[in-house]
């Protein structure tokens, strides 16, 4: 999987400000492990989804999607939420994009035991948990 | 000769009950469960693979795999479903059942919920229709289970429309800080208003703990076993007798009969690693109490030269009338602060629209809620006009977690007959046996029920001070997963019904049902204590007929 895209695409759906963003929440290590476990099947599926923003960056705004503005990532970023690709599209965008946003909630906002929400950050932001679990 | 007096299926809400009164009563009981008996641990406390929300496993069973179900949709394409799946309508596989992750919510149906048809006529394509019995006859029996597994809550709340001859024993749940916000809304509207009952214990009750207010009622297990489910009372009072003996990892294949067409026992297999063995066993009466689903499957997968169409099934009335809820609920944005960490959540509840709504049949209860993990919230509380991902999501979650106030509750299903279960001819589970089908949908009628339910969590959060309101419109499906009902439904014609009064069904002396199939309707309320009345009342009936 291209991690320097996914990173930026992970922190573009929840970004960093007071509070850590999804990237730095651990996102990442709870995509791959369920990519490698209860989504294995899926995992080229998605891998196809990131690169495929990827080349959406590159002919929207001529640079890595990663490279880009937080504003044109967010462009990018919409335009593959309602379907209306630029570049050719392997798999249905909007469909990856679906799975893209709830797999990275998922990791943001469950437990942490599952690899994301690292120091209970989402739990503390939210007020569900005083403290970071032990 | 018999090994057992009675064998009994599934060790859920209804079968612990079943196996309790009639090991006590000095009977012979063997208790088979298809599932484990789950400590805490083994429950666990994982937030995307537990009953309330499933996303990629459950905590509970059954396993994902090996267990499938066929599901077809309204447009009548069918597939293959896993236990995780919503369309799959699990509920939990192991020792205690479904109580054994409930959130314990304890409500009496309504006296005018089990005489449906005649309170509102027989809509155009519905088979709704009444219960055998009447409230009143159900009555000692919904006592019976409040004392005996463990209920907290005011007797004198609702006790004008739903009446009693005993308090709880045990006061309340406490108030939650969005409680006197919708007991005064509620007030402002002139709607009754009560403290939701919960078998969960809000002190010390038979040698076990009070609830120590975590926030995991819901699809969880108890830290402090305060929540009282078959598996922590009455399962272990049958245990204690000496005469129930139970076996989990036991999967029913089939009831068995004689060489002259009458029932003599069961055969099952044990889900040992590697092999699975085949047994049977020999007893006077069978009792199926494997939950709505399950236990019609089993029924038509019992299938003999007598009895080609299944047991109980002479006139394919088995599998019919599947309903559960339609789960209606509204959500707000307090000015205040509602959440402080505090379980279980839910405190308060209307049931002034369970009935007598103009233009409406049935209707519902409408209460707050659970304690709801961060990721639940995400997946079902947002405002449908906020962008799901971006820095307004974040903030949202950040900002009004613990401000948004929810209403929810169970809106009565007006049933139909082409809401079933059938056994898939092709599909097997993994010993060989074919799985559960799952078709058709519930009456248009409750859709319009679930609309006007709709309005009122609005209209109620409103008046509790909220500013903006939302909610989701309701569709027509099937229901049933956790509140799955309606079966076997009892009755006194043997042509519209599967069994008598008692749970006995109708050609046959020694085959009973007693669970949520039994359900002619399944009310506006969570339905565990009806469930819990009906298998005190039919084990009473059965212990004393084999005397």
């Amino acid at each position: 999987m291209d991690l320097k895209t996914l990173r930026a695409v992970v922190d573009c759906l929840i970004p960093p400000d007071d509070f850590a963003g999804a990237y730095e929440a651990g996102v990442c290590d709870y995509l791959a492990r369920l990519f490698q476990n209860d989504l294995v099947e899926q995992s080229d599926f998605f891998s196809a989804g990131i690169e495929a923003i990827d080349a959406e960056a590159r002919l929207r705004f001529n640079g890595p999607f990663a490279a880009l503005t937080p504003a044109q990532q967010t462009l990018t970023l919409q335009a593959i939420e309602s379907g209306d690709v630029a570049s050719a599209w392997v798999i249905p965008p909007q469909r990856f994009f679906d799975m893209l946003v709830n797999t990275t909630a998922e990791g943001y906002y469950s437990d942490p035991q599952q690899g994301g929400n690292r120091g209970s950050v989402s739990w503390i932001m939210t007020g569900f948990e005083e403290r970071a679990e032990s | 000769m018999n090994d057992y007096d009675a064998i009994i299926v599934g060790s859920g809400a209804a079968g612990g009950i079943v196996a309790c009164v009639m090991a006590e009563a000095g009977h012979r009981v063997l208790l088979l469960e298809r599932g484990s008996a789950l400590s805490f641990n083994d429950v666990g406390r994982d937030h995307l693979r537990n009953q309330r929300l499933s996303i990629y496993g459950h905590n509970a069973g059954p396993e994902i795999t090996g267990n499938p179900r066929v599901f077809v949709d309204p447009h009548g394409s069918s597939r293959v479903v896993s236990p995780h799946e919503l369309d799959y309508h699990n509920n939990a596989a192991c020792v205690g059942g479904g109580t054994r992750v409930y959130g314990a919510q304890a409500w009496r149906f309504h006296p005018d919920d089990f005489r449906m048809a005649t309170k509102y006529g027989v809509p155009n394509g519905s088979s709704l229709s009444d219960w055998p019995i009447t409230y009143e006859t159900l009555e000692p029996f919904y006592e019976r289970a409040e004392w005996e597994l463990g209920a907290a809550g005011d007797g004198s709340a609702i006790s004008n429309q739903i009446p009693r001859k005993r308090n709880y024993p045990m006061p309340a749940v406490a108030p939650s800080p969005q409680t006197a916000a919708l007991v005064k809304g509620a007030a402002q509207l002139g709607w009754v208003t009560t403290p939701v009952p919960l078998l969960i214990n809000t002190e010390e009750y038979q040698g076990r703990a009070a609830c120590v207010q975590c926030k995991y009622c819901v699809g969880f297990a108890c830290p402090s076993d305060a929540k009282n489910g078959t598996q922590n009372t009455v399962i272990p009072r049958a245990l204690a007798t000496g005469n129930c003996e139970l076996k989990t990892n036991t999967i029913v294949e089939r009831i068995d009969v004689d060489e002259r067409g009458s029932i003599n026992g069961v055969s099952y297999l044990i889900d040992a690693s590697g092999t699975s063995q085949r047994y049977t066993a020999r007893s006077r009466v069978v009792i199926v109490s494997a939950g709505a689903i399950e236990s019609a499957r089993l029924l038509l997968n019992s299938r003999s030269s007598f009895h080609p169409h299944g047991l109980g099934n002479e006139y394919d009335m088995v599998g019919r009338n599947l309903q559960g809820h339609l789960y209606q609920r509204a959500y707000g944005l307090s000015p205040t602060k509602v959440f402080n960490g505090v379980g279980p959540g839910v405190t308060i509840a209307t049931t002034q629209f369970n009935h007598d709504n103009a233009g409406i049949i049935g209707g519902g209860m409408l209460a707050d809620d659970f304690i709801k993990p961060p990721i639940d919230f995400w997946y079902d509380s947002l405002p449908p006009d906020l962008p799901r991902w971006g820095v307004a999501n974040k903030q949202f979650l950040r900002d009004n977690f613990t401000r948004v106030m929810h209403v929810r509750g169970p809106v009565q299903d007006i049933p139909k007959a082409e809401g079933r279960v059938t056994v898939d001819s092709d599909v097997r589970d993994k010993w060989g046996i074919p799985v559960a089908r799952l078709s058709g949908t519930t009456h248009p009628a409750t859709v319009a029920a679930a609309e006007f339910m709709r309005e009122r969590g609005e209209e109620w959060l409103r008046a509790s001070g909220c500013e903006r309101v939302w909610s989701a419109q309701p569709g027509l499906i099937l229901s049933g997963r956790q509140h799955q009902a309606g079966t076997c439904r009892m009755g006194k014609d043997p042509k519209t019904s599967v069994t008598d009064e008692w749970g006995r069904a109708h050609a046959h002396n020694n085959l009973f049902v007693v669970d949520g199939s039994l359900h002619v309707t399944n009310g506006g309320f969570n339905p565990v204590l009806t469930i819990m009345a009906l298998a005190f009342r039919s084990a009473d009936h059965i212990a004393r007929i084999l005397r």
